[in-house]
């Protein structure tokens, strides 16, 4: 963990992602694993279009709050870019890692006409000026390849961890997706892991 | 699945608050859970309910949080121990009865928790709980761990049989809905019912109220000595701090961690309170004697400090000068939820030193970056909800009615039409079925030159937990309102709980589904129901009934739930907008769908000039079919 | 439109026209889109259109006018320096067919102009008004005489009709007539003349048929006055007999009810009062009672269309023609004239200064000619 203790990810995106989800298997992994955890989430009322926000803080010598201080996040899992970036205003700083999904959930301000959602330019440019190390991943297409959008959130976590900037690998998440998932799904979504473990290393940094 | 009954004890598992409540309760032997879906409460009778069989116990989710607390006392009576949940209102509601099982006093354990949601974001109002306690003169326990909440709440049950008396445990968002590894106990079997066997005629009344007024009072007094020995109060720091944190609840992260990041924990102690009343009072002055500043961190209301100040008042002498810091000297807002930012500038203030800043040319930078762009996402009604249909329909007879008409509001997912999701539509927002409370009133001014039509609006699940006794206050003294209620059969907003309209109960077995319109018939009333999803007959039927000023009239406008109907069956229709035709920006149409009406399904696209359907939103309802001035929406079967 | 009338939106529509009771009900604004939609005797107004430009604002007869301009759209030529508008011939007039007078409020000389328009095919819709349910009336398009019999008769309630008219321009209709009052016959100028690049069909109008108007009267307030004195059901024709009588007169299956013409007054639509056309200026035709001569109307003939029209009609036996006597239009001129100077007074008294005509100010040019002083 790099001296980091308590480690602090934020994982965000809109409701209906599977965040909180993402934020759980992290959690039990890495309790699994022998650490604490704590895990904070602020819903804007997630299913009805609202943004959700999971404060993950990871330690091995005690409990941490459920909350990051603003500019405290060491890493930063965004499954939607407009998210990404909201949380990276807020929490981010120069030292931090953030691996986004490129796709777009728009808000209502955007369907409705009333403003413009910032570009995929735009976006990169962003993540990079903002912090130390970035990926803008295209996991719902990739899921979509696979089959289903909703592989999006696995194949993300499975980018985290092939960041490096999770302690632990792909063993400590096996066992938890074996438990919370039907037993016909367990390969569809390994493979979705491993795919974001491969985005991660084989695309070294786009931005 | 593993749950909370079959986790293995010595295990450390990743549980939410409310989780790890309600493990404690098990582990306690709780035999007896009752609630009313409230957040920041819902999962802890949530997750027992789901346990029940496995577990061997009784779970139910009540008509209201009195009722639930009455139910859970008759548990407790008869020498079942029992807890029910609830979030800041329902304590309210629950008072009354609350007011008068303090006097009684209890068999069994009996322990509610009340769960607050500071800044309101999921309430109507923002309401500190813990001074129920003080009023009613009950023990009340504030957990400010995970690994608290499951050890507190099996203590409270111990507290509760050895008092003979409710013990209350508070919780508040950030504890009850996150999330932290626990080291779980042993759970203990529910103990068999007993008998309801009174040792004397007054055991299980309140009365005569002056006697057990007294004997309260030497409960609470008793509870006193307990905790000045309890495991859950503590002390860090240095035995003379130059600054002593007194602090409760998830006041006690925010403060530990505030005092690492300014370096201070040589200098400042941190006192942790988790018996926040009554108030240990030896341990407490014991420690405000070693220091001369206390700064006091808790949710919402200054209801520790303010006990403290009382406390220290009563015993000057002992403590020598002290100066209080907190919300009484506004360096912690007295408003609002608690954030690690807020502890770290007000223990940086009172120490007198500078805040740990962020980088400023990171900040500006960011800004700078994403200050246009990130616009919060506006909450509102899902794609296919059937109350953006209502209030569409709402909206138009209102204005065509022309008097003025006005809605009453109430608590659900619709409360959302306080806002752009449902047109403003809604003027008051205040308590469960205070809506039609606030109509039956109105209805009455007619005689003092008062022309406004009054529509109350109000869910199928508060239509049984406080608007009926309201509806019949209406009928009963011949007030002029509609009354608009919303079937949607969900208690959607706080997790699609099941009510009983819905035909379930809180352990998935099928029960009587209780019959609303039969109900409403039953008093006498003029009754009609409509499809929201039937935008010209539901407009039409509100402009009659507001029209007709005879008395009491309901409207049922019932349709499922979007997220309930997209799990049990797939998309009536699949929507396309055909561009040739739409109107888009030009006079005739103006985007009346997407800039309007609002569905998230309907999106703009600028770059050909027409709105488009969001494949992946939409939920194939097929309504904006009907609203479109070119029938540029088409509607397929799918 | 002229340089100096700029046409704007709803929202403007609102303020200038609606906020300022000045909405005559014509209909104009509304059968065009989902925002403006009269019921019950108001026009109602759903949601905010935030367009800048609308038709609603164009179209309206109560934004601003340029009487000159529409006269020459209308015409061909300026407005002119005469009470009763643009005119060719002022004559009297009935209905020939028995059947067609016994319907009709005095000699059916709308009605039957308007049947004749239908068989002979210069139309193949016409646009009247007819009541439905007690006095609320309504817009109605019909396309055969039938159609035009059932709607005969004068209600004096406003009737937003032009919101018919714009729905069947929009619709498979071709060749549309229109039977107008005052403002809706200037709202109809308006849509010939506007700017705007929709242009809303109005190339499917045909003919204009307007009526002779002093006031109309607001729906619901009178209805509810109305309906305690006689069913609403029960109505079958209202009529205002001429001066000295000062009575409103309502019949129904039984005795006729006589109300006492000055509280009918009551419930006149405020914007009346800022009106000066009392005989349909911007008409083919204009028709309306011929005092002192029962079962015959007054016809002032004034475009081409319209004189070919009154000449077919005529010559094919549908129409009898005579000519006025001179009493009568001396009468008529008079009565135009006084409303005319009535309306330019209540505008002033309205927007408080001479110099603001309100709706009208675009138009001092034009009628400075008849009435010195403006």
């Amino acid at each position: 963990m790099e001296g980091k203790d308590p480690l602090n990810v934020i994982v965000t995106g809109v409701g209906g992602q599977g965040n909180v989800l993402i934020a759980q298997l992290i959690g039990r992994a890495m309790v699994r694993a022998g650490y604490h955890v704590t895990i904070g989430e602020t819903y804007g009322a997630s299913q009805r279009g609202g943004a959700v926000m999971s404060h993950l803080r990871i330690s091995l010598d005690a409990q941490y709050g459920p909350l990051i201080p603003e500019g405290g996040a060491h890493v930063i899992l965004g499954l939607e870019p407009l998210e990404t970036l909201r949380v990276l205003a807020q929490y981010g700083n120069p030292e931090v890692t953030v691996i986004a999904n490129s796709r777009p959930v728009h808000p209502l301000a955007v369907t409705t006409g009333a403003a413009e959602y910032p570009g995929r330019e735009q976006i990169i440019r962003t993540l990079k000026q903002l912090s130390s190390r970035a990926w803008l991943l295209d996991a719902t297409d990739i899921a979509l390849g696979l089959g289903a959008g909703i592989l999006a959130n696995i194949v993300m976590l499975g980018a985290l961890v092939g960041s490096g900037a999770l302690p632990v690998g792909l063993e400590a998440f096996e066992p938890e997706l074996r438990e919370s998932l039907p037993a016909g799904k367990l390969d569809l979504n390994l493979k979705a892991f491993r795919k974001g473990i491969h985005e991660v290393s084989a695309a070294g940094e786009p931005v | 699945m593993a749950s909370i009954a079959t986790y293995a004890p010595g295990s450390d598992q990743l549980l939410m608050g409310n989780e790890a409540i309600a493990r404690g309760a098990l582990e306690a032997g709780v035999g007896f859970a009752s609630a009313y879906p409230g957040t920041p409460s819902s999962e802890i009778i949530g997750s027992l309910a789901e346990a029940a069989k496995e577990a061997g116990i009784y779970a139910e989710w009540s008509v209201n949080e009195k009722v639930a607390l009455e139910a859970a006392a008759a548990a407790s009576f008869a020498g079942v121990r029992a807890i029910v949940a609830m979030k800041q209102n329902g304590i309210n509601v629950a008072s009354d009865f609350l007011m008068t099982l303090n006097l009684t006093g209890t068999n069994a354990g009996l322990v509610v928790v009340a769960s607050d949601d500071p800044s309101a974001h999921s309430s109507t109002n923002e309401q500190d709980s813990r001074p129920i306690a003080k009023w009613a003169d009950l023990p009340l326990l504030e957990p400010a761990t995970f690994q608290e909440a499951k050890d507190m709440t099996r203590w409270a049950f111990e507290v509760s049989e050895e008092l003979k008396t409710v013990c209350l445990v508070r919780g508040v968002t950030r504890v009850s809905h996150a999330r932290g590894d626990v080291r779980l106990g042993e759970p203990m079997p529910p103990g068999q019912a007993g008998r309801f066997a009174p040792t004397s005629p007054i055991q299980f009344a309140s009365l005569p109220a002056p006697l057990k007024h007294n004997l309260m009072h030497q409960k609470l007094a008793k509870a006193k000595e307990l905790f000045e020995s309890s495991r859950f109060n503590w002390y860090t720091g240095p035995e003379k701090p130059d600054l002593l944190v007194v602090t409760s609840g998830s006041g006690w992260f925010y403060s530990l961690e505030a005092v690492k990041a300014l370096g201070r924990e040589d200098s400042v102690g941190i006192l942790k309170v988790g018996t926040t009343w009554p108030l240990p009072e030896k341990l407490v002055l014991g420690r405000l004697a070693q220091t001369e500043k206390v700064l006091v961190v808790e949710e919402v209301d200054a209801f520790l400090e303010n006990n403290l100040k009382e406390l220290v008042g009563g015993n000057l002498s002992s403590v020598g000068p002290l100066t209080f810091y907190g919300k009484g000297s506004e360096h912690l807002p007295a408003y609002g939820e608690l954030n690690p930012d807020l502890v770290v500038q007000a223990l940086a203030s009172v120490l007198g030193i500078e805040k740990p800043a962020r980088p400023s040319e990171y900040v500006e930078k960011a800004q700078a970056l994403t200050g246009l762009v990130t616009h919060a996402r506006v909450v509102g009604f899902c794609a296919g909800c059937p109350h953006r249909a209502t209030f569409w329909s709402v909206k138009n007879a209102l204005k065509l009615d022309g008097r003025g008409g006005f809605v009453t509001g109430d608590i659900g997912c619709y409360t959302m039409a306080l806002g752009p999701a449902g047109y403003f539509q809604l003027k008051t927002v205040q308590a469960m079925g205070s809506g039609t409370g606030l109509a039956s009133g109105f209805g009455k001014l007619g005689a003092m030159g008062f022309k406004q039509p009054v529509v109350a609006v109000c869910g199928d699940s508060t239509f049984f937990h406080a608007a009926i006794p309201a509806l019949i206050n209406g009928v009963y003294n011949r007030s002029n309102f509609t009354m608009l209620i919303l079937d949607n059969s969900a208690t959607a907003m706080t997790g699609f709980q099941p009510h009983p309209g819905t035909g379930t109960n809180a352990m998935g077995e099928p029960t009587a589904a209780v019959d609303i319109e039969a109900l409403c018939r039953a008093l006498g009333v003029r009754v009609e129901v409509t499809d929201p999803f039937d935008l010209k007959g539901t407009t039409e039927k509100l402009l009659g009934l507001m029209a007709d000023e005879g008395g009491v009239r309901v409207l049922i406008s019932r349709r499922k739930c979007a997220l309930v109907r997209a799990r049990q069956e797939k998309a009536a229709y699949r929507m396309r907008v055909d561009s040739e035709r739409c109107l888009g920006e030009s006079c005739g149409c103006n985007r009346l769908c997407t800039r309007v009406f609002q569905c998230p399904g309907l999106a703009w696209d600028s770059a050909s000039g027409a709105a488009r359907i969001d494949e992946v939103v939409c939920s194939g309802c097929g309504v904006c079919a009907d609203i479109c001035p070119a029938s540029a929406i088409i509607r397929e079967v799918a | 439109m002229s340089p100096g009338i700029e046409i704007k939106g709803s929202q403007a529509l609102q303020d200038e026209v609606r906020a300022r009771r000045l909405c005559t009900l014509c209909g104009a604004c509304s059968g065009m889109c989902p925002y403006h939609v009269p019921y019950q005797g108001r026009m109602v107004t759903l949601d905010d259109c935030n367009l800048a430009q609308g038709r609603c604002y164009a179209f309206c007869p109560r934004t601003p006018v340029d009487l000159n301009l529409l006269s020459q759209t209308v015409f061909g030529t300026p407005y002119p320096a005469s009470e009763l508008g643009t005119a060719k011939e002022v004559l009297m007039a009935r209905a020939a067919a028995d059947a067609l007078r016994s319907r009709a409020q005095y000699g059916g000389t709308v009605s039957a102009l308007v049947a004749f328009a239908l068989r002979t095919g210069l139309i193949d819709t016409a646009v009247l008004t007819t009541s439905d349910e007690g006095a609320l009336p309504t817009g109605r398009a019909v396309r055969d005489e039938a159609g035009v019999l059932a709607c005969a008769g004068s209600n004096f309630v406003a009737s937003p009709t032009l919101e018919t008219f714009n729905r069947e321009a929009a619709g498979d209709a071709q060749r549309i007539g229109v039977v107008a009052t005052p403002c809706q016959t200037l709202a109809l100028a308006k849509m010939r003349a506007s700017p705007l690049e929709n242009r809303n069909n109005i190339d499917k109008l045909k003919l204009v048929v307007g009526l002779f108007c002093t006031w109309a009267l607001k729906y619901r307030d009178f209805a509810d006055f109305l309906g305690e004195r006689v069913p609403l059901d029960q109505i079958v024709k209202v009529d205002i007999p001429p001066p000295p009588a000062n009575v409103f007169e309502v019949y129904t299956d039984s005795t006729p009810v006589t109300i006492p013409l000055d509280q009918v007054r009551a419930f006149i639509r405020p914007t009346c009062n800022a009106c000066i056309d009392m005989t349909a200026e911007f008409a083919d035709v204009s028709v309306g009672a011929a005092e002192g001569v029962a079962g015959w109307n007054t016809l002032i003939v004034r475009s081409e269309a319209g004189a070919k029209l009154v000449e077919a009609a005529r010559a094919g036996g549908a129409l009898e023609v005579e000519p006025l006597p001179d009493a009568n239009l001396a009468h008529l001129k008079e009565a135009a004239l006084l409303k005319k100077k009535r309306g330019l007074s209540n505008i002033v008294e309205a927007s408080g200064s001479k110099d603001d005509l309100l709706y009208l100010e675009a138009s001092r040019e034009a009628l400075r000619a008849l009435l010195s002083g403006v």
